[in-house]
């Protein structure tokens, strides 16, 4: 109860007009500077971080909760509209989000993202009021061997997931871990794979390589099999969510909810293993499995939800334990800097009214989201009737200046471009590019939990299968890779003996 | 199959150097149990195994196809011969971007990156596109860097201004 008249007094704070104004402010600015194709919400805090240095503390971060939860809407507009995502988190929208769209159901796609982001988005606003100290409890338990085990499940789950076959999904992997790789190993200080360049001691910026396997990729991809003159994406008609895609959608919000919250408040939580998960929950589960990869709106309302959940339980370990575990999160964390605040249990205790001013005027931002977003999602549509040439020619421009502004750096640009052509071979043999940005993310952090795990057991490799917990993880990390060519095989024999 | 092929043993490569790569790590002095070379090993044998694996698929007949991601318009991928006009009015566009970043500036770059891209997607109408491209240039410097405060080359107009 404590929590939620704590939450009441942080309404007063967000309610008085001038927040309400900056909240609705931070919501429209988020929203159309994330909705360029290739700046994702990441680069949109980060972009949008200084305007609101003027600002005192708490509205400065009212502010700032609008353009984190408008730079996520705007970020998976594109995604769906042009399938340039510019976070790891609005990949998985994409997928299916991408389908509808050029099926001419982009309203419909967009709609559910809309509402899905507010259902998850509120639903993971609660969890975070009530649930940050518990959660925050339960990760305590949590030693090295374990988020090493979470992990290796993620990755797996991946690797499985996307792709016709598990070894291009894994090659994908391995070329992020790779990537993940360069930079100053952060336990010994050495130098590794940096080709002696200055630049690269402290490794490959994230949104380099997401926008350059995206943005970049997906430009030199469509070019190159250009047939006689360019073609536009023909929008057919306005459909909005019919009574079938509102029934298909809401077990979907939910479910996504569910799995975006919980592990996005995780220290290694982020958004790509929950929307993951829920595009592989809601292909196993959906009546209409044929869909998948169509533009199934299960496949957009689940993991867009989850995305948006995990975007509130992100704050969890940022707000309680000073931990970001996502790029926007570690942005956010620059915020509090800037102000000499520094996030952890302490802050609750230290500056109440500017916590839960933040965690009220995120259901604020959200509700504000819906109703900006909801009439505008047939204009945001017509982003599509753009022609081709202009399109392509905006996202090579925004993508450069996005990479360029990380740190006014051509270096940057020229490492973004390389990794586009990268991701441009990726397309053309069939390998899927998310699972290479989960590896870039991921795979730093599991080598660092790795060593540690194996440090506190004085080089004792069993300790990963003798805690109970990281055995589990551990076993449904192998399940999801073997199972199913398993049973694939079993079935192929089945049918083969029947015959 | 020659490019399956020739991709499979690039993979086996990438793994080949990593792990060439990883004896030149040096050790330092931590207390580290297994130090800043076991990793990028593991890496680098994940690589090589996927690699041939990729390379036996390959000769074995197993040609690319494209994933469920990416597999929207089938006539779109594979069938159809490289567009290598488009890829090479592109390779100019970056290229050319890169060159004149920071030696003529974001205006002209951009303007120059855009219209090439437009050029690659073979636009019919070269006027519109320049104007549109230049447009956008400016209007995009003056929003970042007036609006949020970003810097952006400035280029020949340093000395302008």
């Amino acid at each position: 109860m404590e929590a939620l008249s704590s939450l009441f007094a942080g309404f007063g704070v967000a309610l008085q007009p001038m927040n309400l104004l900056w909240a609705l402010v931070g919501v429209v600015l988020g929203t159309a500077v994330g909705i360029l194709p290739g700046i994702g919400p990441a680069l949109t805090v980060a972009l949008l971080l200084p305007v609101t240095f003027d600002l005192e503390p708490v509205s400065a971060f009212i502010m700032f909760a609008g353009i984190y939860y408008g730079a996520m809407y705007g970020g998976s507009t594109t995604s769906i509209l042009m399938n340039t995502p510019g976070e790891s988190g609005s990949m998985i929208t994409a997928l299916e989000g991408n389908k509808m769209a050029r099926a001419g159901r982009a309203s419909a796609a967009l709609a559910t993202a809309a509402i899905g982001s507010f259902v998850a988005g509120t639903i993971g606003t609660v969890g975070l009021t009530f649930a940050a100290p518990v959660l925050a409890n339960f990760a305590l338990s949590f030693g090295p061997a374990e988020y090493f085990a979470l992990m290796v499940l993620g990755f797996t789950t991946i690797s499985a997931v996307l792709g016709e076959t598990p070894v291009r999904g894994l090659v994908s992997l391995f070329f992020g871990l790779t990537l993940g790789l360069v930079g100053i190993d952060l336990q010994t200080g050495q130098a590794r794979f940096t080709l002696g360049l200055p630049q690269l001691l402290d490794g490959i910026d994230v949104v380099v390589v997401v926008v350059g396997l995206f943005a970049v990729g997906e430009t030199l991809h469509v070019a190159s099999t250009l047939h006689g003159e360019g073609f536009i994406t023909k929008v057919r008609g306005w459909t909005w969510m019919t009574r079938a895609d509102w029934a298909r959608s809401w077990k979907p919000w939910l479910r996504g909810a569910a799995l975006g919250f919980p592990i996005g408040g995780l220290p290694v939580g982020g958004a790509e293993i929950p929307t993951f998960l829920s595009y592989w929950l809601e292909k196993r589960l959906s009546k209409h499995p044929e869909e998948f990869g169509k533009g199934a709106i299960e496949g957009v309302a689940g993991p867009e939800a989850a995305n948006n959940a995990s975007a509130a339980g992100v704050l969890v370990p940022l707000l309680t334990l000073g931990l970001p575990t996502s790029a926007t999160a570690a942005i956010m964390l620059a915020a509090f800097q800037q102000y000499n605040l520094q996030p952890g249990p302490l802050i609750f205790i230290s500056n109440p009214s500017l916590v839960w001013g933040l965690i009220a005027s995120l259901y604020i931002g959200n509700f504000m989201l819906l109703l900006l977003n909801l009439p505008m999602a047939p204009l945001w549509a017509r982003l599509l009737e753009i022609p081709q040439p202009l399109l392509y020619g905006g996202i090579l421009v925004f993508a450069t200046l996005g990479t360029y502004s990380l740190n006014n750096s051509v270096f940057d640009v020229g490492l973004m471009y390389l990794i586009g052509v990268v991701g441009f071979f990726m397309r053309r043999f069939g390998f899927p590019v998310a699972p290479a940005i989960i590896g870039m993310i991921l795979g730093p952090m599991a080598e660092q939990q790795l060593r540690r795990a194996l440090a506190i057991s004085q080089g004792d490799a069993s300790v990963f299968f003798t805690r109970p917990l990281s055995a589990t993880l551990l076993s449904l990390a192998m399940l999801v890779l073997v199972v199913p060519p398993l049973l694939r095989f079993l079935r192929a024999s089945r049918g083969s003996s029947a015959r | 199959m020659f490019a399956d092929l020739a991709l499979a043993l690039s993979v086996t490569a990438l793994g080949a150097c990593l792990a060439v790569g990883s004896t030149g790590i040096s050790l330092g002095t931590g207390y580290d149990r297994i130090g800043p070379r076991f990793f990028p090993y593991l890496v680098a044998m994940g690589l090589m195994l996927l690699g041939s694996w990729l390379a036996v698929a390959a000769i074995r007949g197993n040609r690319a196809t494209p994933v469920a991601e990416e597999n929207d318009e089938p006539d779109l991928q594979m069938n159809w011969p490289i567009n290598w006009s488009a890829l090479g009015y592109l390779a100019l566009a970056l290229l050319l971007n890169l060159a004149l970043m920071e030696r003529a500036g974001f205006v002209i770059s951009s303007s120059v990156l855009f219209w090439l891209a437009a050029r690659a997607f073979h636009s019919r109408r070269p006027a519109r596109d320049a104007a549109v491209a230049v447009l956008l240039s400016i209007l995009v410097y003056f929003a970042f860097t007036r609006g949020l405060g970003l810097i952006l080359p400035l280029g020949i107009f340093n000395r302008l201004f």
